[in-house]
């Protein structure tokens, strides 16, 4: 079973590709809070991450027709918007000083919980999906998507910051993120792969 | 290139948001050969990569960035009605004043998008004329390597123009020489460097050519006047060049 069919997602979006205000205010009340949560975790506390959350549903406002659901469910779509725009922030301001700039050491993510799959919504399970998926990867493959994936560090950057040879850190992305892959591809949409 | 684990690592890292740096071009000549599993995982891996974002806690954002969204997306909902009196007309005023300020915003936004793009289309067109005149050069320097007798000379800076560096490819039986200079001054306009080849202790003209804006030469002379030639040089002459040398010599070669 798929949970976009029955993710009201996909109904909100045609509305918003239609520029029903609604729509988007509803796909808002939605997804604001994980999304500004993400923005969070990336920029920090301050404006930025509230300037990201606007900008990303300007975007989905205006680039609704570009969101493809073969591709994956409309909260990845605005994951990844998020993602990339608070990246892009972290980069432009990486020249300058940046004193509240946190280290991922000081903030694990939470372990892998045990999560009652079947009770769970569409969404709830997608999460417990997600959580699982990472808490399940060896640590020093999550360390080298994290350092990618939340602090936007290049490869050398990594390598530099693990004190990991280069090419240590290239086998650990592609292994990570092929178990990341493979534990959601049910969820990630290539309609021929989904078992 | 053929697909190998190397792509694949390339990919996933590029997927999960991490900058390659120059790696990044071998990536993007491997994609443009049209690699599916490259592509495949491009795709799913960034969507896989979310999977990082589960784990972050949710923010409940304050009740203004909801405003401030929904008022800058209101001049959609205004509904295209006639108006009926004073009163629809303030709304419609005041709609129109918003939309304004939307068209605004939004032709701001467009300008740096265009600006994007152009910049970018820019860095294309220089990297494609690079490529365009490496290939250039290829080729010539091809047609003439080609050739079983083929020949080089290094010729080096002399005079105005000491940095000035020039080798010459040339085949006594195809009667073709290739000039490929490097670090030339530009010239005025009704300036050209001319190619002298050098048969009997005599300079005779291979014809004239330009630089680009880096100083680059590339010169093919398809009028190769001797197949014995002992030395080269370049001079700088009135456009179109003249019988014999006038102009101070920039470039010349040491016959060995």
């Amino acid at each position: 079973m798929s949970p976009r069919r029955d993710d009201p997602d996909g109904a909100l979006m045609v509305r918003v590709e239609a520029r029903d205000a609604d729509a988007l205010a509803e796909l808002y009340d939605r997804h604001a809070a994980r999304l500004l949560g993400l923005a969070r975790r990336i920029l920090g506390e301050g404006g930025e991450a509230e300037e990201v959350l606007q900008e990303v549903f300007l975007f989905a406002w205006r680039a609704a027709a570009s969101f493809d659901p073969t591709r994956g469910s409309v909260l990845t779509w605005l994951l990844i918007a998020t993602r990339s725009r608070a990246i892009d922030r972290v980069r432009s301001r990486s020249s300058s000083s940046r004193p509240e700039a946190r280290r991922l050491d000081d903030l694990s993510l939470e372990p892998a919980a045990p999560v009652d799959v079947e009770a769970a919504s569409a969404e709830r399970q997608w999460e417990a999906v997600c959580r699982s998926a990472v808490g399940e990867l060896p640590g020093d493959q999550r360390k080298v998507l994290e350092l990618a994936y939340f602090e936007g560090l290049t490869q050398q950057e990594i390598a530099e910051r693990t004190a990991t040879p280069l090419g240590t850190v290239k086998t650990r992305a592609r292994l990570g993120l092929m178990k990341l892959r493979e534990r959601l591809r049910p969820y990630l949409g290539s309609g021929s792969r989904v078992s | 290139m053929s697909h190998n684990e190397r792509h694949e690592e390339l990919a996933a890292l590029l997927a999960l948001g991490a900058s390659l740096g120059a790696d990044g071009a071998e990536l993007e000549r491997h994609l443009a050969e049209g690699c599916e599993r490259c592509e495949e995982i491009l795709a799913e891996g960034r969507a896989a990569a979310t999977a990082l974002a589960a784990g972050v806690p949710a923010v409940p954002p304050p009740a203004q960035v909801r405003a401030k969204i929904l008022s800058s997306i209101a001049p959609s909902r205004v509904p295209a009605r006639p108006p009926v009196s004073v009163a629809a007309w303030r709304v419609l005023a005041a709609a129109a004043a918003l939309l304004l300020v939307a068209v605004v915003l939004d032709d701001a936004r467009l300008r740096r998008d265009r600006e994007d793009l152009r910049s970018r289309s820019a860095d294309l067109a220089g990297r494609l004329q690079t490529a365009e005149t490496a290939l250039a050069e290829r080729t010539l320097r091809a047609r003439v390597l080609e050739s079983d007798d083929v020949r080089m000379m290094l010729l080096g800076g002399s005079g105005p123009q000491p940095e000035a560096r020039g080798r010459v490819f040339w085949s006594p039986s195809a009667k073709r020489g290739v000039l490929v200079a490097t670090s030339l001054a530009a010239l005025p306009p009704d300036r050209q460097y001319e190619l002298w080849v050098f048969q009997k202790g005599k300079p005779v003209s291979a014809g004239v050519f330009d630089v680009d804006a880096s100083g680059r030469a590339l010169f093919e002379s398809t009028a190769f006047p001797e197949p014995e030639a002992q030395n080269f040089a370049v001079t700088v002459e009135p456009r179109g060049g003249v019988p014999a040398p006038t102009g101070p010599v920039v470039l010349v070669g040491s016959p060995t």
